[in-house]
């Protein structure tokens, strides 16, 4: 629904309608970004990674294009086939608000406080006597009724507003925001992070030209990125790439558009669904286990 | 034992601490003259082993280290176990097992009387799921029981308790 009711696409043939001043609203949905169609079962395309741990009997799995950053044409590179229980879960919004609020809030400490009655300066000495002089009877010139004195029910010292969610509620979030961003056609797998100049410029206008959005958020397994990536998104405020231990909800959803390579998709799905067949902790899961 | 009366007096404590202060005896002290030597040192002419390592014993410890998966359900067992068919059956809704391979049906008791079945991990269409049961449930019992589906975490509650009766019938579907 628009406020404005403003219109992107010109109604006149060879002119461009938008004005230069026009400030439109920032949650357009760009007009010309249409939904690429779910890839065909009867493709050319090679499918280049399938899914390593046995799926259930009644699901299969979803399958993408695979794009490449190096040239930026629109033909994809393969297809890849994705878990369905990593990729396809229902889309639980209660648990994606779940986990976004725990990661904004468990960090917060509040250090507001104010200074209590008997931390107030002075206030010590009864002002006047009990009876006989004609005012209020006080006992201390810094009581809450007082001007300058402390306050009652203030902001007491610093407030942790730590708390966890259980693991499995967090794993499920993750899942539920990498479905969603599927589902909504803003997740795109790319086979490596190789671009050929550490131009952001060039990125910029790959990004624009494949219709990716406003925001990107490029995830990659491994300790080492290649430079050229890390330079071109070093001076760009909108695309950022992390590890992907670093993945969580929050980032997925503050960008628009998520890339995963094929590496990373391995890594999530092996991480993401251990937690659907693994015991509780005997011990910490840091320490080891036999398998892990 | 006269060292034991001379601990007890704090007093002799210093002495005694020093008297008891392991030095390996001086080579022209009168102890080495006359034979007497630590224990731990050794004996002139015999050679102590030296130490060894080895990691062949570890063994013993990474069979100890216990596994982080539930392993796959086994196929024939005596406990009454019995695992899901192979190819899912033909229904418009599915039921997943739990992660250790066993029915997702479970009963809760609130207020000390209020009885609740839940079937949990429901797929596909739970309405077709909560028809079936309340047809089945009222076979069983001759009544019709209340029953709460939950679409956002497809969850089905049945008031009343039903567990096996439920657990057996999901066996016999196929789940």
């Amino acid at each position: 629904v628009f406020r404005n009711k403003i219109r992107c696409v010109s109604s006149f043939a060879g002119e461009s309608a938008v004005p230069p001043n026009l400030l439109l609203p920032t949650n357009l949905v760009d007009p010309s970004r249409h939904r690429r169609p779910a890839p065909p079962p009867d493709t050319a395309l090679p499918i280049l990674r399938s899914c390593d741990t046995s799926l259930p009997a009644h699901l299969s799995p979803v399958r993408t294009w695979v794009q490449t950053l190096m040239n930026p044409s629109d033909e994809p590179l393969g297809l890849t086939e994705l878990h369905p229980d990593v990729f396809a879960v229902p889309p639980r919004l209660d648990i994606l608000h779940q986990v976004e609020i725990w990661q904004k809030n468990f960090k917060r400490i509040s250090h507001a406080k104010t200074k209590v009655r008997s931390e107030v300066r002075g206030g010590g000495r009864k002002p006047w006597r009990q009876k006989g002089s004609g005012r209020a009877r006080h006992g201390s010139i810094r009581s809450p009724l007082w001007r300058g004195g402390g306050v009652s029910h203030g902001p007491r010292g610093p407030t942790s507003y730590y708390y966890m969610l259980p693991m499995k509620v967090r794993v499920m979030g993750l899942k539920v925001a990498l479905s969603s961003k599927l589902a909504q056609d803003y997740l795109h797998i790319v086979d490596s992070l190789d671009i050929p100049t550490p131009d952001p410029q060039y990125l910029t206008e790959l990004i624009k030209q494949k219709h990716w959005g406003q925001s990107v958020l490029i995830v990659d397994v491994g300790e080492e990125f290649p430079e050229n990536i890390l330079k071109a998104t070093e001076e760009l405020k909108t695309v950022n790439i992390i590890p992907a231990m670093g993945l969580n909800v929050h980032s997925m959803l503050k960008h628009e558009s998520l890339i995963l390579t094929l590496e990373t998709v391995r890594f999530l799905e092996e991480k993401l669904l251990w937690h659907d067949i693994r015991f509780s902790p005997l011990y910490p899961f840091k320490l080891p286990y036999s398998d892990i | 034992m006269s060292v034991s009366v001379c601990l007890r007096c704090s007093g002799l404590r210093g002495a005694v601490w020093s008297a008891l202060r392991l030095r390996p005896p001086a080579p022209g002290s009168p102890c080495a003259a006359a034979g007497l030597r630590l224990f731990s040192a050794p004996a002139p002419g015999e050679t102590r082993p030296s130490i060894e390592e080895s990691t062949a014993e570890y063994k013993f410890v990474e069979r100890l280290i216990p596994p982080s998966k539930v392993r796959h359900g086994a196929g024939k067992v005596s406990t009454g176990w019995v695992p899901p068919s192979p190819s899912p059956p033909d229904l418009p809704y599915m039921i997943r097992r739990s992660r250790m391979h066993n029915i997702p049906v479970y009963t809760d008791v609130t207020h000390g009387n209020r009885l609740i079945t839940i079937v949990r991990k429901v797929e596909g269409d739970i309405w077709a799921l909560e028809k079936d049961v309340k047809a089945f449930l009222k076979d069983v019992t001759g009544k019709d029981l209340p029953t709460q589906v939950n679409e956002v975490t497809m969850t089905l509650k049945v008031k009343g308790h039903f567990d096996r009766e439920l657990k057996e019938w999901l066996l016999n579907k196929g789940f």
